[in-house]
């Protein structure tokens, strides 16, 4: 072992070298330490560096665009079926006449209902403080589709005099489960991770409510109403993907340039 | 004055001198190189990159801290404190004089409490004179009593002064304190903003470069208080092995791995695994007010951490340290150390010596790489070269990083269970599963009373046909691609490439000849009942049942998977380890009939009384159902592969190579002509199955007693690696054609051992019977390094008992459940210490996910359980349910055993009796309020029903999908019902019980939704009113309805008190078999075999 000690010697004299030096001051570009491959640079840095939010858009819009759209539905008309509440008395006393199943809303000239329209590529928001309000209200749940920003505050609000459970069932945020049973409760909940597929909100008690929430980094989003109608305002300009989703239909997207002040019209066509 | 003559000289001096400077100058480099020897270590270098990573931190810190609000507040501050000097020097004068009158008072303070001290000190003297006198009764006492007297009157004038004095004197000090308080105001709030920044800059001065640093680390200066210096950690009741001795452990990782105990130098993935865990709970409110600040300063300071570069070793924190390393943890590092888990030369702080181990070949290559050839340079420290050469004199080099957790089975190897979530325990569950320990020894091991892992052959001739078998053996995995039963025959060592052509025709005639004897002995020695039934089948209903009732939880029913749109052969990996427990379905069809399989469905324990499969009490159409199903599952192409006859020279050639060991030539001979070629057959067939250990795994008549035939493996990890007999070979492709490299380590070795196992005989020339027998597996690199992982922990080193962890009776209690636990499978469905339902991705709605059993010891009754467990249908809590709970047919021993598991890990004890105390009639009127209001009935049923037998629920309708809480007495724990009310989200995540009294965010206290002024509201009027006679006062209903710990306790007695008290006991029945009268065994055996369809064929089979 003497080639070691002499090695370990002149390493010596070479480490002096370094501190009168002031040692290396470039920094190293290490692998990942759990991946032995060393010439790439840690995946993580660059995720890191790109999810900065270096560029924060400003709390004001300049500039802001407005994108309005039409959902439309082409295909033989769905016919829904009817919710049957009888299994609680009050919630069938709640309604005059049945209501129908809301899985597919459609209008006279094939206009879709609860179809959220996003952003897919938008630029960071600022936090959103503003309350989102989820009601329960003759057992059905009100917005049947809509979507919250990371950290908004979410009140879910119970309107009736029965019991309710709000059982929230994302995939990537934390599930939840918390009953009503007073009428006029109010939970407030957060969701801290971005979610965008629309995930599931039932109530264990009564089968047939549900209501679907995406988890959006931002709050440019919009959700069409019974004339197929969908507004995304305060929208910066640029080029964006847009993302129309249905909880039957799916998913479909599509490209908008928005320039200073447009109203942008676009469309969407599920084919059934 | 000069000398007369020359003074004589034996040498010429000016040579002489030479010598003597060269010699001085050689000795002045020695031991300047002795002090750099000395002086520089790798470890230093280490050190100050920790200390530049350090400072970069910290004056990134500075940097956010100093910021520019900060700045402006400090400029503030500073201007404040000038405009205050200012004024105090335009009131110098006022000042100077207060400052003067100050000194005079103290001065004359001073004196006045001199004066005073000095009188008092007199007086102390005088009392003593006086007393003295007073016992002699001295004359001279009265003239004391006086001279005293006079002195006391002097002391309390004095004393008077003193006060009088002191208060001119804080007088005084006040005045000037008005001026000086005005800049010490100043400069407090000033040290109270700076305070953080300056903390950091002393932290900033303790890890930069500066004069203090060089020379404290100076050579031959660095003995006195060096900054960089080896640290260590002294274990004196951990012992490693030194050659014939045992040395106290002492540990100097720490001395490059800084970071290690410390928090804030995670990698990203433990710092997002840390985040997620405290968000959890800070979701969950489980915090208390302060720990909740603490928790979201953490989470901040992780945050930050993902922002950063990521930190990487030596540098890292320790993942899990609350598990391993931290102070608080099971193993903190003062007591523990390093080496004792992952193994190394403790005292060792050179890179190689410490026996790092490379995990792969790139790593190995990495490692050894320097820029210049001879030795590493701080350029190669900073790429991560280290000049490393392998220890060859290091009996316990580290394990490398992929098999870091074998360390845990130094000490818990006679564990059940470490932890759910760690790899060791999947990796020893495999080992047990794929019987590793069937042909290898292992003392010490978990479980000394495993049943054989293969099924029982000895009635293998009612079950299937010879023909099978013959296909079976030759190649298990071409039949089902996830089996358990390995590849004995047609091997890379007997038909590979790398075999001559001539040995390789030789090999296959030899491998066919010992496959046809293992046949004809297995069916020559088997029982031969004939089973009957299982006619009448409809297979689509056979298949929705198989779905349907849980057989999935155990078995796997498709031999392709579809992973990322690729659709490809299944591997064991694809599934939960769970649903490997029982065999692939596919083929079933092929290989057995109906009559077996509907008795098997109907009751296994009728064919083999020791059979692992429980009974799911099908009814008779069920099983029929069943059987056509399993009937119709077909392995097309399987039984047309040909099959080659015996080459009688073959089986002559081995036989006689047994014989010979015996008996003389001749004799063998003789007794080989007295034999014809079926009886020659089941001879070698006896034999082959001794020589391949087929008797290790499963039971075969004739074999009972013999011992395994594998390497022992209780010290595996110990052995050196030249006791490893690694062969010529370093890369090679596997039976998955993946690229393999071998590197010279023990763990390299084994894995490639498990992985490929006769990969050792490639390149040698060995005779048939000496070349390797080891069984293909077709493991799969992850199987393959968790049973390294197992294999390489099996140590000798032992490890003291105070170090042990240690078993009280309830430990025990529950390791001995542990064990029934995994040897029946119940993680197949059930959570059991919180991991296991393998079944769940099956189950698409949760409402029909069996029970999570995590708090089933708090949960249930004693009594309950056992009867439950004994024969569950003695109650249907959940009459939706699709799966069924099945009859193991436990016995009153092993039934006890869970019950007290449960009981144990649910920290209950065994029996409690409140089951026959009613409560209070004002709590039950109370409870049953709270539970109108509450609107339990909305979902649950009170109404009596009959345990076993309840209405069957409208399952469209989920709310009728809870149990009714008339089973609730004489099923569940008293303090349970309470507590699962409050919190049924934490005891069972996910569960379908709403949580109706939320933890506040604050205080992390439950709250009630019947608080403040919910009472009031117009649909609790009725209620409100029934309510108030039962409590004092408005004041106190109020307080009870905002406790959510009274109401929950209230609504239990309630529940309580509707609950039936009895049920019936448990009473499992088996079904009997159907079958004809036992017949002896065929004899002589089926041979030749038919060979379906296409000629005999002499070329190979595929080698893999």
């Amino acid at each position: 072992m003497t080639l070691r000690k002499f090695v370990s010697m002149i390493a010596g004299l070479a480490l002096i070298a370094a501190v009168a030096c002031g040692g290396g001051k470039e920094v190293p570009d290490y692998g990942d330490d759990e991946d032995d491959v060393i010439e790439q640079p840690a995946a993580g840095d660059t995720a890191a560096a790109a999810g900065t939010p270096a560029a924060a858009a400003p709390a004001a819009v300049a500039n802001a665009a407005t994108v309005t759209g039409l959902v439309k539905f082409e295909g033989a008309p769905v016919q829904m079926g009817s919710l049957q509440m009888g299994a609680d008395p009050f919630c069938a006393s709640t309604h005059q006449q049945p209501v129908k199943d809301e899985e597919v809303v459609l209008g006279p000239g094939g206009e879709l209902a609860n179809v959220l329209v996003y952003v897919k590529n938008a630029p960071a928001a600022p936090p959103n403080s503003t309350p989102a309000l989820l009601d329960q209200k003759g057992c059905q749940y009100f917005p049947h589709v809509t979507a919250v920003q990371v950290g908004q505050p979410l009140n879910i609000k119970n309107s009736d005099n029965t019991l309710h459970n709000v059982h929230a069932m994302p995939e990537t945020n934390r599930q939840f489960n918390e009953g009503q049973p007073v009428q006029g409760m109010v939970s407030t909940k957060k969701f801290d991770k971005v979610e965008m597929k629309p995930f599931r909100i039932k109530c264990d008690v009564h089968g047939w409510m549900k209501s679907y929430m995406a988890v959006l980094p931002h709050s440019w989003h919009g959700v069409s109403q019974a004339n197929g109608n969908f507004t995304i305002a305060n929208l910066p300009p640029g080029n964006y993907t847009l993302v129309a989703w249905h909880e039957k239909f799916g998913t479909q997207e599509q490209q908008v340039q928005v320039g200073p002040n447009e109203q942008k019209q676009v469309s969407f066509t599920f084919k059934g | 004055m000069k000398p007369q003559e020359p003074i004589p000289h034996n040498y010429p001096m000016s040579r002489l001198n030479a010598i003597f400077a060269i010699s001085a100058l050689v000795l002045l480099a020695v031991t300047g190189g002795i002090v750099f020897y000395d002086y520089v270590r790798g470890w230093k270098w280490f050190q100050m990159e920790f200390m530049r990573i350090q400072q970069e931190r910290i004056e990134q810190e500075l940097r956010e801290k100093n910021d520019a609000e900060t700045r402006a507040k400090l400029a503030a501050l500073d201007k404040e404190m000038k405009e205050r000097q200012v004024q105090i020097a335009r009131h110098r004068s006022d000042l100077v004089a207060a400052q003067k009158d100050l000194d005079r008072e103290e001065g004359r303070h001073y004196a006045a409490d001199q004066d005073y001290r000095f009188a008092k000190a007199l007086l102390d003297a005088k009392r003593y004179e006086l007393e003295s006198a007073i016992v002699k009764k001295s004359s001279s006492r009265k003239q004391k009593q006086r001279e005293f007297d006079e002195l006391s009157q002097r002391v309390e004038n004095l004393n008077l002064r003193l006060q009088q004095v002191t208060r001119e004197r804080d007088a005084a000090r006040e005045r000037v304190d008005v001026w000086l308080g005005r800049i010490k105001e100043v400069e407090d709030r000033r040290k109270e903003l700076t305070a953080e920044i300056d903390l950091l800059n002393r932290q900033l001065f303790s890890v930069s470069r500066n004069r203090d640093f060089f020379i404290l680390n100076a050579p031959m200066l660095d003995f006195v208080n060096p900054t960089m210096r080896v640290e260590q950690v002294v274990l004196n009741d951990l012992f490693i092995d030194m050659n014939y001795m045992s040395v106290p452990r002492v540990d100097r990782c720490q001395t490059c791995h800084r970071a290690i105990d410390r928090p804030g130098f995670e990698s990203k993935a433990e710092a997002q695994r840390l985040i997620e865990d405290l968000r959890f709970k800070l979701d969950k409110n489980q915090f208390t007010k302060d720990k909740r600040a603490e928790a979201e300063e953490r989470v901040a300071e992780l945050e930050r951490l993902l922002a950063r570069p990521e930190i990487l070793n030596p540098f890292r924190t320790h993942p899990k340290l609350d598990t391993f390393v931290g102070s608080a943890s099971p193993h903190p590092m003062l007591d523990y150390g390093c080496t004792v888990c992952h193994r190394g030369q403790d005292r060792a702080t050179e890179f190689s010596r410490a026996g790092h181990t490379p995990a792969s070949g790139r790593m190995e290559r990495r490692w050894k790489k320097t820029w210049f050839p001879f030795f590493p340079l701080p350029k190669d420290y900073t790429s991560r070269n280290y000049g490393w050469a392998a220890n060859p004199f290091l009996e316990t080099p580290m394990y490398p990083r992929q098999h870091y957790e074998a360390g845990c089975l130094k000490c818990h190897s006679n564990q059940v269970a470490v932890n759910g979530s760690d790899e060791i325990t999947r990796a020893t569950a495999m080992v047990e599963l794929y019987g590793c320990h069937s042909c290898h020894k292992i003392n010490n091991w978990r479980f000394s009373d495993l049943q054989k892992v293969g099924p029982t052959l000895d009635g293998i001739a009612e079950k299937t046909t010879p023909e099978w078998a013959f296909r079976w053996i030759a190649n298990p995995h071409a039949f089902r691609s996830t089996t358990r039963m390995p590849a004995f025959f047609y091997g890379r060592n007997m038909v590979g490439p790398g075999v001559p052509a001539e040995e390789r025709a030789q090999n296959i005639r030899f491998q066919d000849a010992e496959i046809h004897s293992i046949v004809a002995y297995l069916f020559s020695n088997s029982s031969n009942r004939q089973w009957q039934g299982g006619t009448g089948g409809d297979a689509t209903r056979g298949k929705e049942i198989v779905e349907r009732v849980g057989c999935l939880a155990c078995h796997v029913d498709t031999e392709t998977v579809t992973v990322d749109g690729k659709t490809r052969k299944a591997l064991r990996t694809d599934f939960p380890l769970e649903r490997n427990f029982g065999f692939n379905l596919v083929g079933t069809g092929t290989k057995t009939h109906a009559g077996w399989i509907y008795n098997w469905v109907k009751n296994p324990k009728n064919y083999d009384p020791h059979a692992p499969m429980p009974d799911l009490r099908l009814t008779d159409q069920e099983a029929s159902d069943v059987t056509a199903y399993l009937v119709s599952l077909q392995k097309p192409g399987f039984m047309s592969q040909p099959i080659r006859p015996a080459n009688p020279a073959a089986v002559r050639g081995l036989a006689k190579g047994y014989l010979i060991n015996t008996m003389s030539t001749r004799d063998a001979e003789a007794k080989l002509d007295s034999m014809n070629l079926d009886e020659q057959l089941v001879y070698l067939g006896q034999r082959s199955i001794e020589k391949y250990g087929c008797y290790s795994c499963h039971d075969i008549k004739g074999f009972e007693s013999l011992k395994p035939i594998g390497t022992e493996l209780t010290i595996e990890g110990s052995k050196n690696p030249h006791l490893f007999d690694f062969g010529f070979v370093h890369d090679y492709e596997a039976w998955d054609h993946k690229h393999e490299h071998i590197i010279h380590t023990v763990p390299s070795w084994i894995y490639n051992k498990v992985r490929e196992p006769r990969i050792y005989d490639d390149a040698r020339t060995k005779p048939y019977n000496d070349k390797l027998k080891m069984p293909n597996f077709h493991l799969t690199p992850e199987e393959a390094r968790l049973i390294t992982s197992v294999v390489i922990g099996l140590t000798k080193e032992r490890v003291n008992d105070s170090k042990l962890a240690s078993m009280d009776a309830r430990e025990r209690l529950m390791e001995e459940g542990r064990k029934l636990v995994s040897q029946r499978n119940c993680r197949g469905c059930h959570v059991v210490d919180g991991y296991g339902r393998a079944i769940a991705p099956l189950i698409a709605d949760t409402n029909f996910l069996p029970p999570d059993l995590s708090p089933q010891g708090r949960r249930t009754q004693s009594p309950w359980l056992f009867h439950f467990l004994k024969d569950p249908t003695v109650m249907k809590i959940r009459p939706w349910m699709n799966v069924r709970m099945p009859t193991f047919h436990f016995t009153d021993e092993e039934t006890n055993r869970l019950v007290e598991y449960f009981a144990a890990a649910g920290q209950s004890p065994l029996f409690d009796m409140t089951r026959f105390n009613d409560p209070p009639a004002r709590n039950v009127a109370i409870g049953r309020e709270v539970y109108t209001m509450l609107r339990c009935a909305q979902c649950h049923l009170t109404t009596p029903v009959d345990p076993a037998n309840p209405p069957m629920p409208n399952v469209a309708d989920t709310t009728s999908l809870a149990p009714n809480l008339s089973l609730g007495r004489v099923r569940l724990r008293h303090d349970w019902i309470a507590d699962w009310i409050r919190r049924p989200d934490e005891m069972i995540p996910g569960t379908r019980m709403p949580t109706n009294f939320p933890r506040s965010a604050e205080t992390g206290e439950f709250t009630s939704p019947l608080g403040g002024a919910a009472i009031d509201g117009p649909g609790f009027a009725a209620s409100k009113a029934r309510l108030l006679p039962l409590f004092q006062n408005e004041e106190e209903l109020r307080k009870t309805m905002s406790d959510a710990v009274a109401l929950t306790n209230y609504l239990r007695d309630y529940i309580w008190s509707i609950g039936i008290t009895n049920m019936r006991e448990a009473r499992p029945e088996a079904d009997a078999p159907v079958m004809t009268v036992p017949q002896p065994p065929r004899t002589p055996p089926p041979t030749p075999l038919q060979t379906g369809e296409g000629a005999p064929s002499v070329s190979a089979p595929a080698m893999r």
